[in-house]
């Protein structure tokens, strides 16, 4: 209900009379009406108005504050954005190079292998040699020794064999016939 | 023991078998002796044994030459065991067998058979070792099976082998 439609209500019970227009107010409805008017909006002048200024004053600088934190935490957003796009690159970088020097190390691994192996391969192959004609020099020589073991003590079966009272006797006389004639 | 205690004992028994007037018996079963010694490790071991009291080492002597030597052979052998003087007896014997020969201004010639020489093979190696050193031999004759056939003499330094085991010792060498 507005406080025209307060006014004219509050009016109509106490003097109980009828307007003569139904669209203008009586004059003390219209002077108690704009006085009413005026205190309350001096009272809102008074006592509403600098709450609201205060509050409107207080919301902008939240409002403020907030588009400066905003504003702060885009700049730090972007400042971030940055600083990962510049180590996304530095990444890059340092991921080529370590993949270069990965490169670099397993070239340096492989030809030290195989100068390695290959020197490994090449000692090998001389001690095999060498082993080789050790085995066939040690083997020549107990294979030699065995037959020369196997034809004495075959040599010496003959011998023993042979030798009866008459060779005995034979080899005697020849010692005494070779001696006397010196 | 020195030379010269070797020399002294050789010399003692030598004058022991002059005065027994057994010389040449007693020399020459001395020889043979010192050629079982020598073969003998066991007997070499057994005669120098000080843990064998001297008086059972003398037993041993006396029983192995009982009626195979003379007496006086055995009572000198017996004389050097029972001095102590047992790992000695190859010297002393050998020094003695010198000595005799020299006596006689003979060399001794140590001759070395697979089997035994009749008495005309020794008078005829005999004259023939003589024949080739230039001097007066006396035989000494071992038998000994190593020698395998013919023989090995030696007189003085000079060895004049002819036996079998050389041969087959040189032909060993050449395999």
């Amino acid at each position: 209900m507005s406080l025209f439609a307060i006014v004219g209500v509050l009016a109509a019970e106490s003097g109980k009379a009828e307007t003569p227009n139904k669209w203008w107010p009586e004059s003390y409805e219209i002077i108690w009406g704009t006085l009413a008017t005026v205190v309350i909006f001096a009272a809102l002048w008074k006592f509403a108005i600098p709450q609201l200024k205060a509050s409107m004053v207080a919301r902008s600088e939240r409002i403020q504050r907030d588009l400066d934190n905003s504003a702060k935490a885009l700049a730090d957003a972007e400042s971030s954005a940055a600083q990962i796009r510049a180590s996304k690159g530095d990444l890059a970088a340092e991921r080529t190079r370590i993949l270069a020097d990965a490169d670099r190390t397993v070239e340096r691994v492989l030809a030290d292998g195989r100068q390695r192996i290959d020197k490994e391969v090449a000692e090998a192959h001389a001690k095999a040699v060498a082993d080789i004609a050790l085995a066939r020099t040690r083997v020549s020589a107990e294979l030699q020794a065995d037959v020369s073991q196997i034809a004495s003590a075959a040599t010496e079966h003959v011998v023993n064999g042979s030798l009866d009272p008459a060779n005995q006797q034979r080899l005697i006389e020849d010692f005494i016939a070779k001696v006397g004639a010196r | 023991m020195t030379s010269e205690r070797i020399d002294a004992y050789a010399s003692a028994l030598l004058g022991v078998a002059r005065a027994e007037g057994r010389l040449d018996e007693v020399e020459d079963e001395l020889f043979r002796f010192g050629r079982s010694l020598e073969a003998s490790e066991s007997l070499r071991a057994t005669l120098t044994d000080e843990m064998i009291p001297p008086a059972k080492r003398q037993a041993v002597v006396e029983d192995l030459l009982g009626g195979k030597a003379s007496s006086t052979t055995t009572q000198l052998l017996s004389f050097v065991i029972g001095s102590g003087r047992a790992a000695d007896l190859p010297g002393i014997i050998s020094a003695l067998v010198d000595r005799a020969a020299a006596t006689k201004s003979r060399t001794v010639a140590e001759v070395r058979s697979a089997v035994a020489l009749t008495d005309d093979q020794k008078d005829r190696l005999t004259a023939a070792l003589a024949n080739a050193t230039g001097k007066q031999v006396e035989l000494k004759v071992v038998v000994d099976p190593t020698v395998l056939g013919g023989l090995v003499a030696q007189v003085g330094d000079t060895v004049i082998d002819g036996s079998v085991r050389s041969r087959l010792d040189q032909l060993k060498s050449l395999f």
